[in-house]
């Protein structure tokens, strides 16, 4: 009974790893066009990594701790952070420019008619090839401070796995915020919003107070996306805040396809 | 004389008809405009306020190099200030007109292309500055900042010049699109690396010794920490000196691209044309 199902997932899987395929060998083909801005990218964003660490590291000359945290983890919170925004970077930022053009010029027709699912070719189509090259950067970090702090081996299996349920959860939020698109129109000021939003999140949630830590965990939870992971990282016991990413990515989730659907009803099609 | 007269009539009637256009086009999508003024708010309140009472309340920490936690209050809110003042996003979309060929209608028209985007500027100026009263009047009114005319003035004044550089530089990295195909990157770069030696993100004061010997020979200080310490009351340095050294790398940036446009004009192909 079962084998049909999974036969079925497998393959659905499979079609879209294939398409996927098709996107990254489009997006490499693009950026070797322009080799100055492939260049650049990288630059870029290694000078982001830097100032985020270096304002840590230069704060932690005239402090001894922030919170219960002193500075070897509040620097390996920092580079799990960081690891999560490459990830971010590089695969998903792109496509949320593109989502609100796709709305304002009606090109959002042509992505409707694929023969695919609507969600997957608008929020992964485009990724920038040239910035994999710094994943060295967040890992050497991650390792050199995860040291220093005596991870355990579970521990230290775990962590691409929490980076990756880290940027999941960013992703999801991103994206059900980005539904707004459909009513908003211009991208600018919601895309701007989830760039501070980010900033929010680059922060451990005891930085913040009661209302602001409360709001940021529950109603627009940024916060869990580098807190829950590391703290349960750093302390096994805090496992509940895993479970509770877990319940929001599923109302993230339902959030996004109740938003989509609301939406395309809404949505104008600007050429047809 | 009479030519002269109704020459600068007619340009003073070109400038304020562009400025109405740019206003109407700047808050034409208004919820928008409004997400991109509560951004930085939004950053102020819930991080820096939140990371610094942190610092100072929970580690029972005085003062920090000089600046004890309203000072430090009263730094970030001032940060915000001349973020909203001084930083403009003008020339984001320049890259674009030029690659697919849309500078070519302001080509013929009688009004430079320089011109128009100094209206955009000047249009987006006065609804920064009223954005700026606003916010300063509510953390005024919580006692956060304390507002002198002097300093106010000569704050606005700077923030006017930090504005012009930024103009300048926004200007002179769009026209790359001459010769390069995105330009983003190197707007983006130049803010990254602003927000972190201007002072943005943490005082000067907290840097190591040795980078702020460096930062002296560079125009970041002035861009942030200068300005902050001006509507402080608090800069120390000769403020003539302060603006003559503003102006005078807005001036190289001015040079820079008014050389480029000319150098891009002959390199520009008019696609679509």
């Amino acid at each position: 009974m079962f084998n049909p199902l999974f036969k079925r997932i497998g393959q659905r899987i499979g079609h879209y790893a294939g398409i996927y395929k098709e996107f990254v060998s489009n997006c490499f083909a693009a950026a070797m066009t322009y080799r100055f801005h492939f260049v650049m990218l990288i630059i870029m964003d290694l000078l982001f990594y830097l100032s985020i660490l270096a304002s840590v590291d230069f704060l932690f000359a005239h402090v001894n701790k922030i919170g219960s945290w002193g500075r070897t983890e509040f620097m390996f919170f920092m580079a799990f952070m960081i690891a999560i925004e490459h990830l971010h970077m590089t695969f998903v930022s792109e496509n949320f420019w593109e989502f609100s053009y796709d709305i304002r010029t009606g090109r959002l027709d042509f992505i409707l008619l694929k023969p695919v699912g609507a969600l997957f070719v608008i929020f992964f189509r485009s990724m920038r090839p040239g910035t994999l090259i710094n994943g060295f950067f967040p890992w050497y970090y991650l390792i050199h401070f995860g040291s220093q702090l005596h991870l355990g081996p579970l521990q230290w299996l775990a962590l691409p796995f929490l980076v990756l349920l880290g940027l999941t959860l960013l992703t999801s939020i991103e994206i059900l915020l980005s539904m707004s698109m459909f009513w908003i129109v211009e991208s600018m000021g919601i895309n701007f919003l989830r760039m501070q939003l980010q900033q929010v999140s680059r922060w451990p949630d005891f930085v913040y107070q009661y209302f602001a830590q409360k709001f940021f965990s529950f109603i627009v939870p940024v916060l869990l996306v580098g807190s829950a992971p590391v703290k349960f990282l750093l302390d096994s016991s805090q496992w509940p805040g895993l479970v509770w990413v877990a319940v929001v990515l599923l109302i993230c989730w339902s959030g996004i396809g109740f938003f989509w659907r609301k939406g395309l009803a809404s949505y104008e099609s600007a050429s047809s | 004389m009479n030519a002269t007269l109704s020459h600068l009539i007619a340009e003073y009637q070109k400038w304020t008809a562009t400025i109405k256009i740019a206003w109407s086009k700047q808050l034409a999508y208004k919820l928008n405009f409004i997400l991109l003024v509560i951004g930085p708010v939004l950053v102020f309140f819930f991080i820096r306020y939140n990371l610094w009472s942190a610092i100072y309340k929970i580690e029972g920490i005085t003062t920090l190099q000089g600046y004890n936690f309203e000072q430090m209050l009263a730094y970030q809110v001032w940060v915000m200030i001349v973020g909203f003042l001084g930083l403009g996003y003008n020339g984001m979309n320049l890259a674009e007109d030029i690659r697919l060929g849309r500078i070519s209608a302001y080509l013929i028209y009688p009004f430079g292309f320089w011109q128009f985007h100094a209206c955009g500027f000047l249009a987006f100026e006065s609804i920064q500055f009223l954005v700026s009263a606003l916010t300063l009047g509510a953390v005024a009114a919580m006692h956060w900042v304390q507002l002198s005319p002097l300093p106010l003035i000569q704050g606005l004044v700077f923030c006017f010049c930090v504005a012009l550089f930024w103009f300048q530089i926004n200007f002179m990295i769009g026209i790359l699109a001459f010769w390069l195909e995105e330009t983003w990157v190197l707007r983006v770069m130049m803010v990254t690396l602003t927000q972190f030696f201007s002072g943005a993100l943490i005082p000067l004061e907290l840097f190591p010794d040795w980078l702020r010997q460096i930062l002296n020979f560079l125009p970041f200080p002035y861009l942030t920490w200068v300005p902050v310490k001006v509507f402080m009351g608090q800069y120390t340095g000769d403020l003539t000196q302060a603006f003559g050294l503003i102006l005078l790398w807005a001036g190289l940036a001015f040079a820079c691209s008014s050389l480029l446009w000319q150098r891009g004009l002959k390199a520009y192909t008019a696609a679509g044309m």
